[in-house]
């Protein structure tokens, strides 16, 4: 009876004790001592890149050597953030470091070639990316896209934003949104440019990943200068792995990425390299919660944070325009890329364009005709006021380059009203329609003054006499204003232009879009030619041209 | 915005940036007299097909908007490779080369007049090329301002850099008068100079007549 009793309460202990003991192999220490000791046991025939790692006693590393605080190379030593978490992985593994030297565009060809075994190198966590190669989680930084300009200049929020540019890289992941928010863009190929773009004042603002920035704020010259005004665009850091035959590599360092969070690793590495750490704090106390401290922490949406999702959806004939591109390649061998068509967002950005475009050109024709009849007839009055302000206001005009003018149009319209789309546009209309109606009008009061002098006509039928004199002037400057269009882009204005260069700025096909632009605009400002031939045969009282 | 702040960084600053414009537009003309007098005289010595092809050519440079063009030059011609060489233009050079349709355009314009007058006899009147050329400078020189597009530091660069750092409308407006004034002198005197010219040799070719 005593011995079935002590039996009973020796399996309740027992039965208690077990979760115990199973929590308590769950924590990511005793996991990760776990796999790393059944990987050293396979050395006779190492499959996962573990075992090649730890059998072999070396760790290749893909790191960046030009990317400052998190990768350079100084007198052959890699020294910055990522450079230090490879050493302490390593060191963990107990093997040694090989570093090898990726860029953004090497580093994923490089671990698909078996050359590295692992990449940290400031790549940021998308869902594109995640086809390629497997993320390990938790990621280890987190940056965003942070807008830089001068410390004078006050910009709280993206409605200060708009139409302003900014410099940005081509390719970067935020300037889509960027671009939704109107604001004009200028492209440069490396990022490495934008503080002395800056710094030489070719820039007003520059938008680039605040750890890019880092670097340049701790010089106190620039700091005095420039300062962060907002952020967006978060993009987690991931470390990346062979998405084949290195599971047991990449739950290492998940296990290892976990501990290192927990335990202030990574924030002590920061801290020593002067980086953000706001990050890294956060998600120190998050890998310190008893749901996330486990070994399973890693898989757990409470956890971890989502990939970043950049990918656009495509138009319905995506597929088509890929042929038609492959078919022109193949038969005519040109390559030609075609982005405008192949995505929701750059679809409407080019068809809006290209309506804006025409809209544009079709009321900058209206005011150049309209203004250059109203500053004919004002300055060729005989009311001596009105014909010296009209003169005035001609001399101003004619003194001031068209890019400024409409400049100074958009200075005056988002004094008056919040910015669209139609207020840039009609600005621009006004300001193409001024300088050119004014210099058209100029014509028509010396062919007023030229029939007044040779007498005889008066009134209204002198006046429709010096347009037919004028009018090869008249069309003249018609054709310029249609020529000055695309102008409009500088001050927001979503015409084509404007338009395909946001499409540019995150889609390849640079050369495709600028060719279309060039041929869309000679094409149209031909046509207007073509049509004024018909105007000026109507205001000279000529029979049209069959 | 102080007085003083305009004549001490603002008007220097503005005018180092126009000697830029200037700049553009001497190596603009230059480049379209080079490529535009070829053109003028195919036009007028040419046969059929010469006269044909080059009105073809003159008229798609007359088209061809110096916005677009320039924005063009920009982002693909500095992606190009050429018989294994790397076209690389600054942006200075990127802008100039964007004005030469146009000033080519121009000088086979004026370049076929001047050769009509000359093949009459009218040697006077052939130099009227002069101040056509003068006027289409210019133009030029005003046409220049769309470089701050692309980030180049000419004069209308400084101007909306300097508006951008101002709070009020009416210190933006002080700043574009400063501007406009400034790039109105030179061009107003130049005009002038041009009309000058014109009358000059109008007057010495009906004396000759």
């Amino acid at each position: 009876m005593r011995l079935r009793v002590l039996a009973r309460l020796l399996l309740a202990v027992a039965a208690l004790l077990a979760p115990l003991a199973a929590a308590r192999a769950e924590t990511p220490d005793e996991a990760l001592e776990a796999l790393l000791t059944e990987a050293r046991q396979q050395c006779a025939q190492p499959s996962d890149r573990l075992e090649k790692i730890l059998c072999g006693k070396r760790l290749r590393v893909g790191v960046r050597d030009y990317y400052p605080l998190f990768g350079v190379r100084e007198g052959g030593i890699h020294v910055g953030f990522e450079p230090d978490i490879a050493r302490a992985l390593a060191e963990r593994f107990g093997v040694e470091t090989d570093f090898v030297r990726v860029n953004a565009a090497t580093r994923i060809p490089l671990l698909g070639e078996d050359r590295i075994d692992l990449i940290l190198a400031t790549m940021g966590h998308t869902t594109q990316r995640d086809g390629q190669l497997r993320f390990i989680r938790p990621h280890y930084y987190q940056s965003e896209t942070v807008v830089v300009g001068p410390k004078a200049l006050r910009i709280g929020d993206w409605n200060d934003l708009a139409t302003r540019t900014i410099c940005v890289t081509v390719g970067n992941v935020s300037n889509a949104q960027m671009v939704s928010h109107n604001t004009r863009l200028m492209l440069f190929d490396e990022a490495g440019v934008l503080p002395d773009r800056l710094k030489d004042e070719t820039c007003t603002l520059a938008a680039q990943d605040d750890s890019f920035f880092a670097f340049y704020f701790t010089d106190r010259a620039f700091a005095e200068r420039f300062e962060p005004k907002f952020g967006f665009a978060q993009v987690p850091w991931g470390m990346g792995v062979t998405k084949t035959g290195s599971d047991k590599l990449a739950r290492a360092l998940d296990l290892l990425s976990q501990i290192y969070h927990r335990d202030g690793t990574f924030l002590q590495i920061a801290l020593k390299h002067r980086i953000r750490t706001v990050f890294l704090e956060d998600q120190q106390r998050i890998w310190q919660r008893p749901d996330c401290n486990t070994a399973d922490g890693s898989g757990n949406d409470a956890c971890v944070l989502p990939a970043l999702n950049l990918e656009l959806k495509p138009t319905p004939f995506a597929a088509s325009v890929t042929a038609f591109e492959d078919w022109v390649e193949k038969r005519l061998g040109i390559d030609i890329t075609l982005p405008m068509l192949k995505t929701q967002s750059a679809y409407s950005l080019f068809l809006n364009g290209v309506a804006n475009s025409l809209i544009l050109i079709a009321g900058a024709l209206v005011a150049t005709f309209a203004f250059s009849i109203l500053f004919g007839f004002s300055l060729g009055s005989d009311f001596k006021p009105l014909r010296r302000l009209a003169w005035l206001v001609t001399m101003t005009l004619q003194s001031s380059p068209i890019v400024l003018t409409l400049v100074i149009a958009a200075a005056f319209a988002h004094a008056l009203l919040p910015y669209s789309a139609a207020v840039a546009l009609g600005a621009s209309i006004l300001a193409l329609g001024l300088t050119n109606g004014s210099n058209a009008g100029q014509a028509v009061s010396e062919a007023v003054i030229s029939l007044h002098h040779e007498g005889g006509e008066k009134g209204m039928t002198l006046f429709v006499h010096a347009l037919r004199r004028s009018a090869t002037s008249i069309v003249a400057f018609l054709i310029n204003a249609a020529k000055g269009t695309p102008a409009a882009s500088f001050i927001g204005a979503p015409e084509l232009l404007g338009a395909l260069t946001d499409v540019s700025s995150f889609s390849s096909g640079r050369a495709t879009i600028y060719c279309i632009v060039l041929i869309f605009y000679t094409v149209v400002v031909m046509i207007v030619v073509w049509a004024c031939g018909w105007l000026r045969a109507w205001l000279e009282g000529r029979q049209v041209p069959a | 915005m102080k007085l003083s702040d305009i004549w001490a960084e603002y008007v220097p600053a503005l005018l180092t940036g126009m000697v830029t414009n200037f700049e553009i537009s001497i190596i603009a003309l230059l480049l379209g007299l080079v490529v535009g007098a070829p053109f003028a005289a195919m036009r007028f010595y040419g046969g059929r097909l010469a006269i044909a092809v080059s009105a073809v050519v003159i008229s798609l440079m007359r088209a061809a908007p110096t916005f677009v063009v320039m924005f063009f030059l920009f982002n693909v011609l500095r992606d190009v490779t050429v018989f294994g060489v790397k076209l690389q233009m600054s942006g200075m050079m990127t802008v100039a080369v964007s004005l030469v349709p146009y000033a080519a355009a121009y000088t086979a314009d004026a370049g076929v007049e001047a050769l009509r007058q000359w093949d009459r006899g009218s040697h006077l009147g052939a130099l009227l090329f002069l101040p056509n050329i003068t006027r289409a400078f210019f133009v030029i020189v005003m046409a220049s301002g769309a470089a701050a597009a692309i980030g180049v530091p000419e004069g209308i660069s400084v101007m909306v850099r300097e508006a951008a750092l101002l709070p009020t409308l009416g210190d933006r407006l002080m700043v574009f008068a400063v501007g406009i004034v400034l790039f109105g002198v030179p061009l107003q005197l130049g005009l002038a100079l041009m009309r000058w010219l014109q009358r000059e040799l109008g007057r010495r070719i009906v004396r000759l007549a």
